[in-house]
């Protein structure tokens, strides 16, 4: 199940925001998303790699710069 | 907008609409409560009906904004500060609530069609379980045009009504809410609650009244 694999890749749930979290590798995968996506694809997002400073959101609709920057910032905290 | 600009502006709107949405709530127990009076006064047992109200807390409606307000867009649960005129607590559709809770199902129906005569304009939008089952009636409307703020009654079976009165609580915001575990528990909960209704139903005569074979 989607769940198992992202609590085996370090993912915990924020219930806040309701998303999976990983601060080591700053990504952030949104409920809904997790729900709609297979096995195979969300784990190929866990294991891809960013290049990124910052966070990666994977939202069924991508967040607009706004809600990244707000959610960075939540997460920072 | 910021973020806290927006939960501000908010905020002050949910006080602004407050007199009306204890209004709306007042009037909407007090006709569920009159119209619903006959069968009231004829249950015999084990027949039960309850009526309860009340008019939703700010942070849960200003929650609920930010859950639903979205228009789709809510991953993540935050306000989109590019986005602040979207979010409003007059689109809330149960600021002032009543639900009626209802035993046997029989009873249920029966305040369910008064109660659709009485509004027959609001819209129902059925509470339905993870597999699309209609569990409870509800419906949502305004008092005449020019009222601001929507209302919502709905008529519950009793069991599972008094049921996720401590399910809602214990689950809310807390790590439950997530749980695989307890969402199937709760569907088999809520399962084995309506079979028992429904069980109950078929098994009461029309005119059951439990005292009368003592």
């Amino acid at each position: 199940m989607n769940r198992d694999i992202l609590q085996q890749a370090h993912y915990h749930y924020n219930f806040d925001r309701n998303m999976y979290v990983n601060r080591n590798t700053k990504k952030a995968f949104s409920l809904e998303f997790v729900a709609d996506t297979p096995e195979e694809e969300l784990a190929k997002h866990i294991d891809e790699n960013t290049n990124s400073t910052g966070w990666t959101f994977y939202f069924n609709s991508p967040p607009s710069e706004s809600v990244q920057r707000e959610l960075e910032r939540l997460l920072a905290k | 907008m910021t973020v806290r600009a927006i939960v501000h502006r908010l905020r002050e709107e949910y006080f602004d609409l407050l007199p009306e949405v204890k209004q709306a709530v007042s009037r909407l127990e007090t006709e569920v409560r009159c119209h619903t009076l006959s069968v009231q006064q004829r249950l015999k047992l084990p027949e039960q009906l309850i009526v309860r109200s009340r008019v939703k807390e700010c942070e849960s409606a200003i929650d609920t904004v930010r859950r639903k307000g979205n228009h789709g867009k809510g991953e993540g649960n935050v306000f989109d500060p590019e986005r602040s005129s979207d979010y409003s607590i007059s689109r809330l559709r149960d600021l002032a609530g009543v639900r009626v809770l209802a035993f046997p199902g029989r009873i249920l129906t029966e305040v369910d069609q008064i109660l659709h005569t009485c509004f027959p304009e609001w819209i129902s939008d059925p509470i339905k379980d993870a597999s699309d089952t209609p569990l409870a009636h509800k419906y949502h409307g305004k008092f005449g045009q020019g009222s601001k703020v929507f209302a919502e009654y709905q008529v519950v079976p009793m069991l599972l009504g008094l049921y996720w009165e401590v399910e809602h609580s214990a689950r809310y915001k807390s790590v439950l809410k997530e749980s695989v575990k307890i969402s199937e528990l709760n569907a088999k909960v809520e399962s084995a609650l309506s079979d028992f209704e429904m069980g109950i139903a078929n098994l009461l005569p029309d005119d059951s009244d439990l005292d009368s074979g003592s």
